[in-house]
């Protein structure tokens, strides 16, 4: 186990274990637990021995209740802080990431917190979980890529609701709109976080990833060229398996 | 100006448009179309309205028709259509949809160029005007599909088929359904929750999910990123957050 300030980092017979870990603050989001998973992603990322990793929070409370505010009214000037986060983009890094990745949530899911489970592949929540969107409500919107992420994944018309309006959102109702692929019992989470992580680590590797970078990448094609990538990908794996 | 055709007021940073509840919509589609461009250049311009409510109420059958919706009732069409959805769509702030009754054809692409929809549980949508020979021409064949994925676009689209509320819930046509008698109160306490929030965020939040369904998820993070950081120049945005640390109400002046 590695540990970092924000974070603890697990790997074990090919699954990462990422645990946003600052319980006593709802494990929200601040500078140091980005640069805290620009590592960890970045180690991800390069770690062939990583098949699927999974993301959860620590603590009975929440998988994370957002950004932490403390830290918005002494940022930088716009300018800066968008050279900043162009330099070391964590969320482009995140949605990057060629293994599938798992979230799982119980708790509050806010902000932040929703937009770490959808630069995840699958997401598994539990029945205690609660999810906003409280951007708008403080005068901004989201920049962890929600305004891109939530709407392709619940589509444009739940998204905007969310967005616009902030209702809370259970995990039943999150299960209905498609936010989150299963709703399960608190005690069972981790544990069905991991049968879904242990079916894809026992897949072919390059299969696995070829089969995420197909969708992800062929959703943002036309249908033609994300026909075209499909073929790619299909000979590249044909020609993996015949050495 | 005076409106013969839709009514409208502003109530609590709130417009309320009214769409007249008639079966005969071909013989108003010229003023109506007008009048509603008119209305959405009003509600642009007035800085205090935060979100405009579009209510629609049909509660008889479109008679005599195969539900074509405005326009082609007698079965005969414009050369160049009237869009009811061009004024809408230019607005930038939020605009909630109303549905009480039936919302077929170009009424439904009105409902379809509104950002949320709610609509009582005895409502009922279709797409019908392949039933006369047409099809949907007011946008309805991009935003339908793009709202309920291609696979029950096309059926909705091909078929003309009627649907009810709850499968139009089911399917994400709609965001809600509530009785009738709660329709009022459930799109009246939506368009308060969203008028109370910070107006730019809410502009820029609406493009940015809007413009960016039409990029790639990369160019798409840019402009979100590029919006989030012109916020940081807004007053509203240091007031959103002092207000929330005080656990205070924000008092948004939308600078």
């Amino acid at each position: 186990m590695t540990d970092f300030d924000t974070l603890l980092y697990e790997k074990q017979d090919g699954i990462a274990y990422v645990t946003l870990n600052r319980p006593e603050a709802l494990n929200a989001y601040n500078i140091q637990m980005r640069d805290d998973l620009y590592q960890i992603l970045s180690a991800i990322k390069d770690d062939d021995e990583v098949l699927v990793a999974i993301f959860k929070g620590a603590g009975k409370k929440a998988f994370c209740a957002g950004a932490d505010l403390s830290e918005f009214l002494s940022a930088p000037s716009p300018v800066v802080a968008r050279q900043v986060r162009f330099e070391r983009d964590v969320w482009r890094l995140f949605l990057n990431i060629p293994q599938p990745l798992i979230a799982a949530l119980h708790g509050y899911v806010l902000g932040s917190g929703i937009e770490i489970a959808l630069c995840c592949d699958i997401r598994i929540a539990s029945e205690d979980s609660q999810f906003g969107m409280p951007e708008v409500d403080l005068g901004i919107i989201p920049a962890a890529g929600g305004t891109q992420t939530l709407p392709r994944t619940v589509g444009q018309g739940k998204a905007l609701e969310m967005l616009l309006a902030n209702p809370w959102i259970s995990a039943e109702e999150a299960y209905h709109i498609g936010l989150v692929n299963r709703v399960v019992p608190i005690d069972e989470l981790l544990k069905a976080a991991e049968e879904i992580a242990k079916k894809i680590a026992s897949c072919n590797p390059t299969a696995v990833r070829y089969a995420k970078q197909a969708v992800v990448r062929g959703l943002d094609q036309s249908l033609a060229e994300g026909l075209d990538l499909e073929k790619r990908l299909v000979s590249q794996l044909r020609a993996l398996r015949a050495k | 100006m005076r409106y013969e055709s839709l009514s409208f007021h502003t109530e609590n940073q709130v417009m309320v448009i009214n769409l007249p509840a008639i079966a005969d919509y071909h013989t108003i589609i010229t003023q109506l179309t007008d009048e509603l461009s008119d209305v959405c250049t009003v509600a642009a311009s007035e800085k205090e309205v935060r979100a405009v409510i579009i209510n629609w109420e049909q509660d008889e059958f479109p008679p005599g028709t195969e539900l074509a919706g405005f326009g082609s009732v007698s079965g005969e069409y414009e050369t160049t259509p009237l869009s009811l959805t061009a004024a809408v769509v230019k607005l930038d702030i939020p605009v909630i949809a109303s549905i009480n009754g039936y919302a077929i054809g170009q009424a439904l692409e009105l409902v379809l160029a509104c950002d949320i929809r709610i609509a009582s549980e005895t409502s009922y949508f279709a797409m019908p005007h392949i039933q006369t020979g047409m099809i949907p021409w007011d946008g309805g064949t991009q935003r339908l599909s793009r709202l309920v994925g291609k696979g029950k676009a096309i059926e909705l689209i091909l078929t003309g088929e009627m649907i009810n509320a709850r499968e139009a819930h089911r399917i994400g046509l709609v965001n809600r359904i509530v009785e009738t008698k709660e329709l009022l109160s459930a799109v009246t306490e939506m368009a308060h929750a969203v008028a109370a929030k910070g107006p730019i965020a809410l502009r820029y939040a609406k493009e940015a999910v809007l413009q960016g369904l039409d990029m790639t998820l990369e160019q798409g993070l840019r402009l979100e990123a590029d919006l989030y950081f012109l916020l940081h120049t807004t007053r509203d945005r240091s007031e959103g957050i002092k207000a929330f640390q005080k656990k205070r109400k924000a008092k948004y002046k939308g600078k």
